[in-house]
Protein backbone atom coordinates (compact mmCIF):
# COMPACT_ATOMS: atom_id res chain seq x y z
CA UNK A 1 0.00 0.00 0.00
CA UNK A 2 1.07 3.27 -0.45
CA UNK A 3 2.21 5.28 2.05
CA UNK A 4 -0.46 7.77 3.31
CA UNK A 5 1.32 11.01 2.87
CA UNK A 6 1.68 10.14 -0.94
CA UNK A 7 -1.78 9.15 -1.70
CA UNK A 8 -3.21 12.31 -0.21
CA UNK A 9 -0.72 14.08 -2.24
CA UNK A 10 -1.96 12.43 -5.48
CA UNK A 11 -5.73 13.73 -4.56
CA UNK A 12 -4.68 16.78 -3.66
CA UNK A 13 -5.89 19.52 -6.09
CA UNK A 14 -3.27 22.14 -3.78
CA UNK A 15 -0.39 19.66 -4.48
CA UNK A 16 -1.37 20.00 -8.24
CA UNK A 17 -1.33 23.65 -7.97
CA UNK A 18 2.04 23.58 -5.80
CA UNK A 19 3.66 21.44 -8.84
CA UNK A 20 7.18 20.23 -7.09
CA UNK A 21 4.24 18.42 -4.43
CA UNK A 22 2.92 16.23 -6.45
CA UNK A 23 6.13 15.99 -9.23
CA UNK A 24 7.83 14.42 -5.79
CA UNK A 25 5.00 12.30 -5.09
CA UNK A 26 5.45 10.25 -8.29
CA UNK A 27 9.18 10.93 -8.69
CA UNK A 28 9.07 8.79 -5.73
CA UNK A 29 6.09 5.93 -6.58
CA UNK A 30 8.35 5.58 -10.06
CA UNK A 31 11.16 4.60 -7.58
CA UNK A 32 9.75 2.88 -5.08
CA UNK A 33 6.24 1.38 -5.99
CA UNK A 34 5.55 2.11 -9.48
CA UNK A 35 2.23 0.23 -9.48
CA UNK A 36 0.73 0.22 -6.01
CA UNK A 37 -2.48 0.78 -4.77
CA UNK A 38 -3.21 4.11 -2.11
CA UNK A 39 -6.90 4.62 0.01
CA UNK A 40 -6.98 8.23 0.41
CA UNK A 41 -9.28 9.49 3.02
CA UNK A 42 -12.63 9.11 1.97
CA UNK A 43 -11.59 7.54 -1.26
CA UNK A 44 -12.22 3.65 -2.69
CA UNK A 45 -8.64 2.28 -2.89
CA UNK A 46 -6.99 2.72 -5.84
CA UNK A 47 -3.88 0.95 -8.65
CA UNK A 48 -1.40 4.13 -8.79
CA UNK A 49 -0.31 3.69 -12.64
CA UNK A 50 2.92 5.63 -12.65
CA UNK A 51 5.13 4.24 -15.16
CA UNK A 52 4.83 5.52 -18.87
CA UNK A 53 4.97 1.66 -20.55
CA UNK A 54 1.94 0.32 -18.19
CA UNK A 55 0.07 3.57 -18.98
CA UNK A 56 0.13 2.49 -22.32
CA UNK A 57 -0.65 -0.87 -21.48
CA UNK A 58 -3.67 -0.36 -19.95
CA UNK A 59 -4.88 2.35 -22.91
CA UNK A 60 -4.10 -0.55 -25.54
CA UNK A 61 -6.47 -2.57 -23.71
CA UNK A 62 -9.77 -0.74 -23.36
CA UNK A 63 -12.19 -3.82 -23.22
CA UNK A 64 -10.02 -5.37 -20.73
CA UNK A 65 -10.13 -1.66 -19.03
CA UNK A 66 -13.05 0.09 -19.32
CA UNK A 67 -13.47 4.03 -18.83
CA UNK A 68 -17.34 4.04 -17.46
CA UNK A 69 -17.72 1.14 -15.23
CA UNK A 70 -16.56 3.21 -12.23
CA UNK A 71 -16.23 6.97 -12.01
CA UNK A 72 -13.77 8.00 -15.02
CA UNK A 73 -12.05 10.75 -12.56
CA UNK A 74 -11.13 10.63 -9.12
CA UNK A 75 -13.93 10.55 -6.94
CA UNK A 76 -14.64 10.95 -3.56
CA UNK A 77 -16.99 8.02 -1.61
CA UNK A 78 -19.31 10.12 -0.83
CA UNK A 79 -19.75 12.37 -4.23
CA UNK A 80 -19.39 9.18 -5.53
CA UNK A 81 -22.80 8.11 -3.59
CA UNK A 82 -24.68 11.16 -4.57
CA UNK A 83 -23.75 11.25 -8.21
CA UNK A 84 -25.40 7.65 -8.40
CA UNK A 85 -28.37 8.62 -6.02
CA UNK A 86 -28.42 11.58 -8.75
CA UNK A 87 -28.39 9.38 -11.83
CA UNK A 88 -30.42 6.70 -11.57
CA UNK A 89 -27.30 4.45 -10.32
CA UNK A 90 -24.92 5.43 -12.84
CA UNK A 91 -21.83 7.19 -11.55
CA UNK A 92 -21.51 10.13 -14.17
CA UNK A 93 -23.07 13.24 -14.29
CA UNK A 94 -22.39 13.66 -17.69
CA UNK A 95 -21.83 10.71 -20.92
CA UNK A 96 -19.43 11.83 -23.04
CA UNK A 97 -16.88 9.68 -25.01
CA UNK A 98 -14.70 9.56 -22.00
CA UNK A 99 -17.23 7.88 -19.83
CA UNK A 100 -18.56 5.76 -22.62
CA UNK A 101 -17.07 2.16 -23.60
CA UNK A 102 -17.37 -0.17 -26.94
CA UNK A 103 -20.15 -0.14 -29.02
CA UNK A 104 -20.88 3.65 -27.51
CA UNK A 105 -18.14 4.90 -27.67
CA UNK A 106 -16.76 4.17 -31.29
CA UNK A 107 -20.34 5.01 -32.14
CA UNK A 108 -20.22 8.63 -30.84
CA UNK A 109 -16.92 9.42 -31.62
CA UNK A 110 -17.33 9.00 -35.51
CA UNK A 111 -19.87 11.42 -35.54
CA UNK A 112 -17.47 14.16 -35.04
CA UNK A 113 -14.42 11.85 -36.15
CA UNK A 114 -13.99 13.58 -39.10
CA UNK A 115 -14.20 17.24 -38.42
CA UNK A 116 -11.34 16.35 -36.16
CA UNK A 117 -8.57 14.59 -38.73
CA UNK A 118 -5.94 16.87 -40.37
CA UNK A 119 -7.53 16.65 -43.91
CA UNK A 120 -10.15 18.60 -42.89
CA UNK A 121 -8.43 21.26 -40.81
CA UNK A 122 -6.76 22.07 -43.19
CA UNK A 123 -9.63 24.30 -44.41
CA UNK A 124 -9.75 26.10 -41.05
CA UNK A 125 -5.72 26.91 -41.64
CA UNK A 126 -5.78 30.72 -42.61
CA UNK A 127 -8.76 31.23 -40.08
CA UNK A 128 -6.88 30.17 -37.52
CA UNK A 129 -4.23 31.98 -38.35
CA UNK A 130 -6.18 34.78 -39.12
CA UNK A 131 -7.67 34.59 -35.30
CA UNK A 132 -3.91 34.37 -34.10
CA UNK A 133 -2.53 37.11 -35.81
CA UNK A 134 -5.70 39.44 -33.76
CA UNK A 135 -4.11 38.04 -30.51
CA UNK A 136 -0.65 38.65 -31.36
CA UNK A 137 -1.62 42.45 -32.46
CA UNK A 138 -3.14 42.64 -28.90
CA UNK A 139 -0.46 41.70 -27.24
CA UNK A 140 2.18 43.88 -29.27
CA UNK A 141 -0.39 46.89 -27.93
CA UNK A 142 -0.30 45.62 -24.20
CA UNK A 143 3.12 47.79 -23.79
CA UNK A 144 5.38 44.86 -23.47
CA UNK A 145 3.11 43.77 -20.30
CA UNK A 146 0.58 41.06 -20.13
CA UNK A 147 -0.98 37.95 -17.82
CA UNK A 148 -0.18 35.82 -21.06
CA UNK A 149 -2.63 32.78 -19.51
CA UNK A 150 -5.42 35.85 -19.02
CA UNK A 151 -4.67 37.91 -22.09
CA UNK A 152 -3.83 35.52 -24.60
CA UNK A 153 -3.88 31.75 -23.91
CA UNK A 154 -7.36 31.20 -22.00
CA UNK A 155 -8.66 33.33 -25.20
CA UNK A 156 -7.35 32.14 -28.33
CA UNK A 157 -8.37 28.40 -28.15
CA UNK A 158 -11.45 29.49 -26.81
CA UNK A 159 -12.06 31.47 -29.89
CA UNK A 160 -10.99 29.07 -32.43
CA UNK A 161 -13.14 25.74 -30.84
CA UNK A 162 -15.99 28.08 -30.30
CA UNK A 163 -15.94 29.04 -33.79
CA UNK A 164 -15.84 25.38 -34.91
CA UNK A 165 -18.70 24.50 -32.56
CA UNK A 166 -21.25 27.74 -33.70
CA UNK A 167 -20.91 29.41 -30.05
CA UNK A 168 -21.19 33.06 -31.19
CA UNK A 169 -18.42 35.46 -29.82
CA UNK A 170 -20.21 37.45 -27.53
CA UNK A 171 -21.29 33.89 -25.30
CA UNK A 172 -17.02 33.25 -25.53
CA UNK A 173 -16.72 35.11 -21.71
CA UNK A 174 -19.56 32.39 -20.91
CA UNK A 175 -18.36 29.71 -21.93
CA UNK A 176 -14.42 30.39 -20.34
CA UNK A 177 -16.72 30.42 -17.20
CA UNK A 178 -18.25 27.28 -17.06
CA UNK A 179 -15.00 26.17 -18.02
CA UNK A 180 -13.47 27.36 -15.71
CA UNK A 181 -15.90 26.49 -12.81
CA UNK A 182 -16.13 22.87 -13.94
CA UNK A 183 -12.34 22.07 -14.10
CA UNK A 184 -11.63 24.46 -11.24
CA UNK A 185 -14.13 23.27 -9.23
CA UNK A 186 -11.94 22.71 -6.19
CA UNK A 187 -10.39 26.27 -7.16
CA UNK A 188 -12.03 29.46 -4.98
CA UNK A 189 -10.47 31.75 -7.62
CA UNK A 190 -12.18 29.75 -10.50
CA UNK A 191 -15.43 27.99 -9.03
CA UNK A 192 -18.86 28.84 -8.93
CA UNK A 193 -19.04 29.88 -5.28
CA UNK A 194 -15.20 31.73 -4.90
CA UNK A 195 -14.73 29.35 -1.76
CA UNK A 196 -13.49 26.59 -0.54
CA UNK A 197 -15.58 23.31 -0.69
CA UNK A 198 -15.59 21.78 2.18
CA UNK A 199 -18.24 18.71 1.54
CA UNK A 200 -20.00 16.79 -0.74
CA UNK A 201 -22.91 17.99 -0.95
CA UNK A 202 -21.29 21.63 -1.87
CA UNK A 203 -19.13 20.06 -4.57
CA UNK A 204 -22.07 18.48 -5.89
CA UNK A 205 -24.39 22.11 -5.95
CA UNK A 206 -21.79 23.74 -8.12
CA UNK A 207 -20.71 21.61 -10.55
CA UNK A 208 -24.82 20.60 -11.25
CA UNK A 209 -25.26 24.49 -10.79
CA UNK A 210 -22.82 24.75 -14.20
CA UNK A 211 -23.86 21.68 -16.01
CA UNK A 212 -27.06 22.63 -15.87
CA UNK A 213 -26.57 26.33 -17.25
CA UNK A 214 -24.24 24.08 -20.10
CA UNK A 215 -27.18 22.32 -20.83
CA UNK A 216 -30.07 25.29 -20.50
CA UNK A 217 -27.64 26.81 -23.50
CA UNK A 218 -27.30 24.07 -25.42
CA UNK A 219 -31.02 22.87 -25.19
CA UNK A 220 -31.50 26.13 -27.37
CA UNK A 221 -28.71 25.77 -29.66
CA UNK A 222 -29.79 22.22 -30.67
CA UNK A 223 -33.69 23.79 -30.95
CA UNK A 224 -32.07 26.36 -33.46
CA UNK A 225 -29.91 23.72 -35.46
CA UNK A 226 -32.14 21.53 -35.93
CA UNK A 227 -34.64 24.03 -37.59
CA UNK A 228 -31.45 25.98 -39.45
CA UNK A 229 -28.11 23.46 -39.73
CA UNK A 230 -24.80 25.17 -40.66
CA UNK A 231 -21.56 24.31 -41.39
CA UNK A 232 -20.48 23.77 -37.65
CA UNK A 233 -19.74 21.10 -34.89
CA UNK A 234 -23.45 22.10 -33.59
CA UNK A 235 -25.08 21.09 -36.48
CA UNK A 236 -23.40 17.97 -36.58
CA UNK A 237 -24.80 16.98 -32.70
CA UNK A 238 -27.95 18.08 -33.08
CA UNK A 239 -28.78 16.14 -36.16
CA UNK A 240 -26.16 13.26 -36.28
CA UNK A 241 -27.46 9.99 -35.30
CA UNK A 242 -26.41 7.24 -34.04
CA UNK A 243 -27.33 3.40 -34.70
CA UNK A 244 -29.84 5.33 -36.93
CA UNK A 245 -31.71 7.33 -33.74
CA UNK A 246 -31.00 10.95 -32.92
CA UNK A 247 -28.42 11.00 -29.84
CA UNK A 248 -29.87 10.55 -26.45
CA UNK A 249 -30.21 14.48 -24.49
CA UNK A 250 -27.48 13.06 -22.27
CA UNK A 251 -25.09 12.10 -24.38
CA UNK A 252 -26.16 14.97 -27.01
CA UNK A 253 -25.84 17.76 -23.98
CA UNK A 254 -22.34 15.83 -22.87
CA UNK A 255 -21.03 16.10 -26.48
CA UNK A 256 -21.42 19.68 -26.66
CA UNK A 257 -19.87 20.31 -23.02
CA UNK A 258 -16.61 18.08 -23.76
CA UNK A 259 -16.02 20.16 -27.08
CA UNK A 260 -16.97 23.66 -25.22
CA UNK A 261 -14.37 22.47 -22.20
CA UNK A 262 -11.90 20.35 -23.07
CA UNK A 263 -11.66 21.66 -26.49
CA UNK A 264 -9.67 24.70 -25.42
CA UNK A 265 -9.02 24.50 -22.00
CA UNK A 266 -6.20 22.16 -22.61
CA UNK A 267 -4.94 23.53 -25.69
CA UNK A 268 -4.70 26.95 -23.28
CA UNK A 269 -2.82 25.33 -20.53
CA UNK A 270 0.02 24.11 -22.68
CA UNK A 271 0.35 27.31 -24.35
CA UNK A 272 0.46 28.91 -21.23
CA UNK A 273 2.93 26.16 -19.92
CA UNK A 274 5.39 26.17 -23.10
CA UNK A 275 5.79 30.27 -22.87
CA UNK A 276 6.35 29.90 -19.05
CA UNK A 277 9.23 27.66 -19.71
CA UNK A 278 10.74 29.59 -22.45
CA UNK A 279 10.19 32.76 -20.18
CA UNK A 280 12.24 30.60 -17.58
CA UNK A 281 14.89 29.04 -20.04
CA UNK A 282 16.21 31.89 -22.19
CA UNK A 283 18.75 29.93 -23.66
CA UNK A 284 15.70 27.35 -24.87
CA UNK A 285 13.58 30.83 -26.39
CA UNK A 286 17.56 31.53 -27.88
CA UNK A 287 17.61 28.31 -29.84
CA UNK A 288 14.11 28.47 -31.00
CA UNK A 289 14.36 31.28 -32.07
CA UNK A 290 17.15 30.79 -34.31
CA UNK A 291 15.31 28.22 -35.92
CA UNK A 292 11.96 27.81 -36.19
CA UNK A 293 12.21 24.28 -37.79
CA UNK A 294 12.49 23.29 -34.15
CA UNK A 295 8.83 24.80 -33.50
CA UNK A 296 7.62 21.04 -34.10
CA UNK A 297 9.39 19.61 -30.97
CA UNK A 298 9.34 22.23 -29.19
CA UNK A 299 5.35 21.93 -29.21
CA UNK A 300 5.47 18.83 -28.27
CA UNK A 301 7.52 19.35 -25.05
CA UNK A 302 5.47 21.93 -24.49
CA UNK A 303 2.34 19.49 -24.45
CA UNK A 304 4.72 16.77 -22.53
CA UNK A 305 5.82 19.69 -19.72
CA UNK A 306 2.47 20.77 -19.39
CA UNK A 307 0.38 17.50 -19.81
CA UNK A 308 -2.56 19.49 -18.54
CA UNK A 309 -5.00 16.04 -18.33
CA UNK A 310 -3.73 15.17 -15.03
CA UNK A 311 -5.08 11.19 -14.59
CA UNK A 312 -8.33 9.29 -16.53
CA UNK A 313 -10.00 6.18 -13.95
CA UNK A 314 -10.16 2.82 -15.56
CA UNK A 315 -12.39 -0.18 -14.07
CA UNK A 316 -10.41 -4.06 -15.23
CA UNK A 317 -13.29 -5.98 -16.67
CA UNK A 318 -11.80 -9.09 -15.35
CA UNK A 319 -8.90 -10.52 -13.33
CA UNK A 320 -6.12 -9.30 -15.14
CA UNK A 321 -1.87 -9.11 -14.67
CA UNK A 322 0.53 -5.69 -14.59
CA UNK A 323 3.67 -5.02 -13.80
CA UNK A 324 4.14 -8.74 -12.00
CA UNK A 325 0.47 -7.31 -10.12
CA UNK A 326 -2.42 -9.04 -9.89
CA UNK A 327 -5.33 -6.49 -10.79
CA UNK A 328 -8.33 -7.88 -9.92
CA UNK A 329 -12.16 -7.88 -11.87
CA UNK A 330 -13.48 -4.50 -10.89
CA UNK A 331 -10.63 -2.71 -9.34
CA UNK A 332 -10.12 0.92 -9.90
CA UNK A 333 -6.71 2.54 -11.55
CA UNK A 334 -5.64 5.97 -11.96
CA UNK A 335 -3.44 6.52 -15.04
CA UNK A 336 -1.45 9.50 -13.73
CA UNK A 337 0.10 11.39 -17.25
CA UNK A 338 2.19 13.71 -15.92
CA UNK A 339 3.77 10.77 -14.25
CA UNK A 340 3.99 8.65 -17.20
CA UNK A 341 5.43 12.26 -19.43
CA UNK A 342 8.16 12.20 -16.33
CA UNK A 343 9.16 8.20 -16.40
CA UNK A 344 13.05 8.24 -16.31
CA UNK A 345 13.04 5.12 -17.88
CA UNK A 346 11.57 6.86 -21.13
CA UNK A 347 13.25 10.34 -20.77
CA UNK A 348 16.65 11.64 -20.26
CA UNK A 349 16.42 14.47 -17.39
CA UNK A 350 12.62 14.41 -17.66
CA UNK A 351 12.64 17.49 -14.90
CA UNK A 352 14.77 19.67 -18.09
CA UNK A 353 12.49 21.74 -20.42
CA UNK A 354 14.88 21.05 -24.07
CA UNK A 355 13.22 22.67 -27.04
CA UNK A 356 14.61 20.24 -29.34
CA UNK A 357 13.57 17.03 -27.29
CA UNK A 358 13.57 13.88 -30.03
CA UNK A 359 12.01 11.19 -29.66
CA UNK A 360 9.13 12.72 -27.42
CA UNK A 361 6.54 10.06 -27.27
CA UNK A 362 4.38 11.35 -24.17
CA UNK A 363 1.23 10.00 -23.14
CA UNK A 364 -0.37 13.82 -22.30
CA UNK A 365 -2.62 13.02 -25.16
CA UNK A 366 -3.54 9.58 -23.79
CA UNK A 367 -3.59 6.09 -26.30
CA UNK A 368 -5.47 3.66 -27.88
CA UNK A 369 -9.13 3.92 -28.78
CA UNK A 370 -9.58 7.04 -26.49
CA UNK A 371 -6.92 9.21 -27.62
CA UNK A 372 -7.86 12.82 -27.32
CA UNK A 373 -9.93 13.39 -30.39
CA UNK A 374 -8.79 17.17 -30.67
CA UNK A 375 -5.60 16.54 -30.72
CA UNK A 376 -4.49 17.46 -34.57
CA UNK A 377 -6.64 20.61 -34.08
CA UNK A 378 -4.22 21.44 -30.66
CA UNK A 379 -1.40 21.33 -32.40
CA UNK A 380 -2.23 22.96 -35.45
CA UNK A 381 -3.71 26.06 -33.46
CA UNK A 382 -0.22 26.32 -30.85
CA UNK A 383 1.75 25.34 -34.50
CA UNK A 384 0.45 28.87 -36.13
CA UNK A 385 0.57 30.31 -33.17
CA UNK A 386 3.88 30.26 -32.67
CA UNK A 387 4.64 30.51 -36.47
CA UNK A 388 2.88 34.02 -36.00
CA UNK A 389 4.63 34.81 -32.44
CA UNK A 390 7.85 33.85 -32.51
CA UNK A 391 9.17 36.19 -35.36
CA UNK A 392 7.85 39.29 -33.65
CA UNK A 393 8.59 38.09 -29.61
CA UNK A 394 12.37 39.83 -29.53
CA UNK A 395 12.56 38.82 -25.93
CA UNK A 396 10.43 37.46 -22.53
CA UNK A 397 10.71 36.73 -18.95
CA UNK A 398 8.33 36.44 -16.54
CA UNK A 399 7.08 39.67 -14.50
CA UNK A 400 5.98 38.22 -11.33
CA UNK A 401 5.31 34.31 -9.78
CA UNK A 402 2.97 32.65 -12.09
CA UNK A 403 0.28 30.09 -10.58
CA UNK A 404 -1.17 27.22 -11.17
CA UNK A 405 -5.28 25.95 -10.43
CA UNK A 406 -5.91 24.24 -8.00
CA UNK A 407 -7.12 21.32 -9.45
CA UNK A 408 -6.75 17.27 -9.70
CA UNK A 409 -8.24 16.54 -12.62
CA UNK A 410 -7.27 18.93 -15.94
CA UNK A 411 -5.28 21.86 -14.83
CA UNK A 412 -2.50 24.41 -15.67
CA UNK A 413 -1.69 27.95 -15.11
CA UNK A 414 -4.50 30.87 -14.40
CA UNK A 415 -1.85 33.64 -14.36
CA UNK A 416 1.43 33.51 -15.95
CA UNK A 417 2.69 37.43 -16.09
CA UNK A 418 4.94 38.46 -18.30
CA UNK A 419 7.20 41.32 -19.39
CA UNK A 420 7.76 41.07 -22.94
CA UNK A 421 9.66 42.84 -26.43
CA UNK A 422 7.84 43.06 -29.86
CA UNK A 423 8.18 43.79 -33.01
CA UNK B 1 1.53 13.24 -52.72
CA UNK B 2 5.26 14.36 -51.62
CA UNK B 3 6.78 13.44 -54.84
CA UNK B 4 7.94 10.17 -56.39
CA UNK B 5 10.95 7.41 -56.56
CA UNK B 6 11.17 4.73 -59.00
CA UNK B 7 8.03 2.91 -57.82
CA UNK B 8 5.70 5.85 -58.62
CA UNK B 9 4.28 8.71 -56.31
CA UNK B 10 4.47 8.45 -52.46
CA UNK B 11 1.46 7.81 -51.14
CA UNK B 12 -0.35 8.74 -47.29
CA UNK B 13 -1.77 6.49 -45.10
CA UNK B 14 -4.39 7.58 -41.77
CA UNK B 15 -4.77 5.46 -38.89
CA UNK B 16 -8.08 4.86 -38.30
CA UNK B 17 -8.22 6.03 -35.01
CA UNK B 18 -6.71 8.37 -34.25
CA UNK B 19 -5.79 10.24 -37.96
CA UNK B 20 -2.14 10.13 -38.05
CA UNK B 21 -0.80 10.07 -41.19
CA UNK B 22 2.09 8.44 -42.59
CA UNK B 23 3.62 9.71 -45.59
CA UNK B 24 6.09 7.37 -47.81
CA UNK B 25 8.59 10.71 -48.71
CA UNK B 26 8.61 11.32 -45.24
CA UNK B 27 8.67 8.02 -43.07
CA UNK B 28 9.29 8.07 -39.45
CA UNK B 29 12.85 8.23 -39.33
CA UNK B 30 12.21 8.37 -35.08
CA UNK B 31 10.91 4.96 -35.58
CA UNK B 32 13.57 3.44 -37.73
CA UNK B 33 11.51 3.87 -41.09
CA UNK B 34 13.86 6.41 -43.74
CA UNK B 35 12.22 8.79 -45.76
CA UNK B 36 11.12 7.42 -48.67
CA UNK B 37 10.28 4.18 -46.92
CA UNK B 38 6.92 2.70 -48.87
CA UNK B 39 3.61 1.17 -46.80
CA UNK B 40 4.68 -2.29 -47.75
CA UNK B 41 7.93 -1.70 -46.65
CA UNK B 42 6.97 -0.60 -43.00
CA UNK B 43 6.86 -3.78 -40.66
CA UNK B 44 3.51 -5.67 -39.92
CA UNK B 45 3.78 -5.54 -36.60
CA UNK B 46 4.06 -1.54 -36.40
CA UNK B 47 1.50 0.48 -34.70
CA UNK B 48 0.31 3.92 -34.77
CA UNK B 49 2.98 5.93 -32.95
CA UNK B 50 0.14 8.33 -31.49
CA UNK B 51 -2.52 5.71 -30.48
CA UNK B 52 -1.30 2.25 -30.88
CA UNK B 53 -3.57 0.74 -33.96
CA UNK B 54 -1.70 -1.67 -35.90
CA UNK B 55 -0.94 -1.06 -39.33
CA UNK B 56 -3.59 -3.26 -40.80
CA UNK B 57 -5.70 -0.43 -39.49
CA UNK B 58 -4.45 2.04 -41.55
CA UNK B 59 -5.90 3.50 -45.10
CA UNK B 60 -4.70 5.14 -48.18
CA UNK B 61 -5.74 8.86 -48.29
CA UNK B 62 -5.07 11.62 -50.04
CA UNK B 63 -4.16 14.79 -49.21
Amino acid sequence: MIPQDIAQTIVDPKAYADGKRVDDAFAFLRREMPLAQAQPENFDPFWVVTKHADILEVERQNELFHNGDRATTLTPIDVDKKVREMMGGSPHLVRSLVQMDNPDHMNYRRLTQSWFMPQNLKRLEERIREIARGFIDRMADMNGQCDFARDVAFLYPLHVIMEVLGVPEADEPRMLKLTQELFGSADPDLNRSGAEIRDADAALAQIGATVGEFIEYFNAMTEDRRSSPRDDIASVIANGTVADKPLGHLEAMSYYIIVATAGHDTTSNTTSSGLWALAENPDQFARLKSDPGLISSYLEESIRWATPVKHFMRTATADAELRGQKIARGDWLMLSYPSGNRDEDVYSDPFTFKVDRSPNKHVAFGYGAHVCLGQHLARMEMRILWEELLPRLESVELAGAPKLMEASFVCGPKSVPIRYRMQ
Amino acid sequence: MAGKDGDGDYQTWQCATCGFIYDEAEGLPDEGLPPGTRWADVPDDWICPLCGTPKSDFEMIVI
